[in-house]
């Protein structure tokens, strides 16, 4: 773990970091704010004495309140790992600029989190569905979308949305309850 | 009765329209990207290949546009094997998110449960125990060297020679069998525990063990004899699909492909994990980037495993396998990163825990993932047999990919 790294970054950024610059075993972490994000990206991968050049992974996380988006970054000066959280992306119309300008390869996981949690990467030029598809209306990793064996927890109370919207009026609870074969 | 006269097609009075629907319609772009590839230029047409197309290690799609024999652009249709893994790895407990990630690259998997292992322990501040990282190591160079040599088959195979597969999957099937008698599976492991391993290495394994590598160095240069002399191998891949260092950093690229374009970065040195600082390795690479570049190192790749391996039967230690954890895992609330260096390259895992036992987030990155974006680039210019070569040559399995 290095210590120099934490007070560089501190240095660097200083009033932009939302919590202290944290180590644990071998990974940096840093917290910045949604307009400080290409700022604060285009510093590490230029800055001479950080040159965090690659791109290790890009990935969203929904905490229920607010968006992350999440960069882990290797630097190719010291080989130090860094994970920078953007925090505060609304959670309603989550919106970022997207790392593509430093990483082109960031634009398959940038439309892969656009496809599990809705998040609009501005500046993306292929910004469309990865895996699922292209007439699919959920964000499938996003805290309100619950699996089948999860429905009891969810706010439509065991029927998911998905199923609802396909039922037809005169269906009975026989009907839509689904019978194990040993029943 | 006089049978009636069916219309023939040749008869203008029952021509197809040409706004038929039997036709499908051309799909709307949603993207500026998807806008041009959907433009045909002059003498330009679209080409479908897959998803059942036996080049593509898996269930890929990929419509490729071109002019006469030469690919203009591509673009790759994913999703065939999505199954939300990410999602229910988060409504599992830490114990069972591991067996999900066993299937993603399923030519490798112990490296895709190694990730996640990693991060959960450092998740829960566990100790793994000596033996258990020794073990560790000793299996995952095994993986790999099964994964290296199916590779090489199926590098062949892409290219058309039949032999090669054939005489690689001699030494993946005796490590998978090797592997099947130690964690009795034959490719879905499920052997890594969080805080060490799943059973001790047992007799059967170790005298296969044993008898392999008393044969596996020779054995292996003989499969090697088999292609790299082979002249139409050589001169279909040399040259093609060149990678340059710097795209490669900007793309993401890791492992095997990177060390081919002359990067040196390799986790287990870079980044050690395990005992892989006390293990003596080089870590092989060439710098012409393409796909016979790509191909050869992993072949010296295989070479060092060998090496590894052998010092790891030297230098391991007795005692135990698993560190002493309870049955129900509740990390303290926090954030980890787990990476490991796999046949394809950085195979990593963020784990976040609020605090219950069961992940509340779990991230899999998959170094396929990043790789296949590249096909498109590599293949512009290209011949359309080529798109298989340099697909082969970069290694996805596209059960890692769509996850």
């Amino acid at each position: 773990m290095d210590r120099r790294l934490a007070l560089l970054l501190a240095e660097t950024f200083g009033e932009r970091l939302l919590t202290p610059v944290r180590q644990r075993y071998d990974e940096t972490e840093i917290r910045i704010a949604l307009a400080d994000a290409t700022d604060v990206l285009r510093v590490v991968h230029d800055d001479p004495a950080l040159r965090f050049s690659m791109l290790i992974d890009l990935c969203g996380v929904d905490t229920g309140e607010e968006m992350h988006v999440v960069y882990h970054l290797s630097s190719s000066l010291s080989g130090d790992w860094l994970r920078i959280i953007v925090a505060g992306l609304d959670r309603t119309a989550p919106r970022i600029a997207s790392a593509t300008f430093l990483w082109p390869g960031a634009e398959w996981m940038e439309r892969e989190t656009y496809d599990m949690f809705g998040i609009i990467f501005e500046g993306n030029r292929d910004l469309r569905r990865i895996y699922m598809p292209d007439d699919y209306r959920s964000f499938p990793l996003r805290k309100d979308f619950y699996l089948a064996d999860d429905a009891s927890r969810s706010p439509a109370a065991g029927v998911r949305n998905m199923e609802r919207v396909g039922t037809p009026a005169d269906a009975t609870a026989a009907t839509l309850l689904r019978k194990s074969p040993g029943a | 009765m006089a049978g009636q006269m069916r219309p023939s097609l040749d008869d203008p009075r029952v021509a197809i329209p040409a706004d038929s629907s039997w036709y499908e319609p051309a799909p709307t772009p949603k993207t500026e990207r998807q806008a041009e590839f959907l433009t045909l230029r002059e003498g330009e047409m679209f080409v479908n290949m897959g998803p059942q197309h036996p080049s593509t290690h898996g269930v890929l799609r990929v419509i490729i546009k071109v002019n006469g024999e030469k690919v203009v652009d591509l673009d790759p249709v994913l999703g065939y094997l999505h199954r939300g893994v990410e999602k229910l790895c988060e409504n599992a407990d830490y114990h069972q998110a591991i067996c999900y990630t066993d299937p993603l690259e399923y030519v490798s998997s112990l490296f895709c449960e190694a990730a996640p292992v990693a991060a959960f322990e450092k998740l829960m501040d566990v100790d793994v125990p000596r033996r258990a990282q020794y073990i560790r190591v000793l299996t995952m160079e095994l993986n790999r060297i099964a994964s290296h040599t199916l590779f090489q088959g199926w590098m062949a195979l892409d290219l058309g020679g039949i032999t090669p597969i054939l005489w690689s999957f001699i030494e993946r099937d005796e490590i998978v069998d090797m592997l099947a008698a130690l964690t009795g599976q034959k490719l879905l492991y499920n052997y890594y525990r969080i805080g060490g391993v799943n059973g001790d290495l047992n007799h059967e394994f170790m005298s296969r063990l044993g008898t392999w590598m008393s044969r596996a160095a020779a054995q292996i240069d003989s499969n090697l004899a088999l292609i790299n002399e082979n002249e139409i191998f050589v001169r279909r891949t040399r040259g093609l699909g060149v990678l340059d260092a710097k795209t490669a950093l900007k793309m993401g690229v890791t492992g095997p492909n990177l060390r081919a374009s002359g990067v040196p970065f390799d986790l287990r040195r870079d980044r050690p994990y395990l005992v892989y600082p006390e293990l003596e390795f080089d870590v092989p690479t060439r710098d012409e980037g393409d796909s016979l570049a790509r191909y050869l190192v992993r072949m010296d790749e295989i070479k060092q495993s060998i090496r590894i391996i052998d010092q790891v039967l030297h230098e391991m230690p007795d005692g135990p396998v698993m560190a002493k954890l309870p049955r129900l895992l509740r990390p303290r609330p926090g954030r980890a990163f787990g990476a490991v260096e796999g046949p394809r390259g950085v195979y990593g895992t963020y784990a976040i825990s609020d605090g219950s036992d069961q992940p509340f987030r779990m991230r899999i990155h998959d170094p396929s993932f990043v790789h296949l974006q590249l096909v498109g680039p590599l293949t512009k210019g290209n011949l359309i047999a080529d798109t298989m070569a340099v697909m082969a040559s970069l290694d996805p399995v596209m059960g890692g990919v769509d996850k």
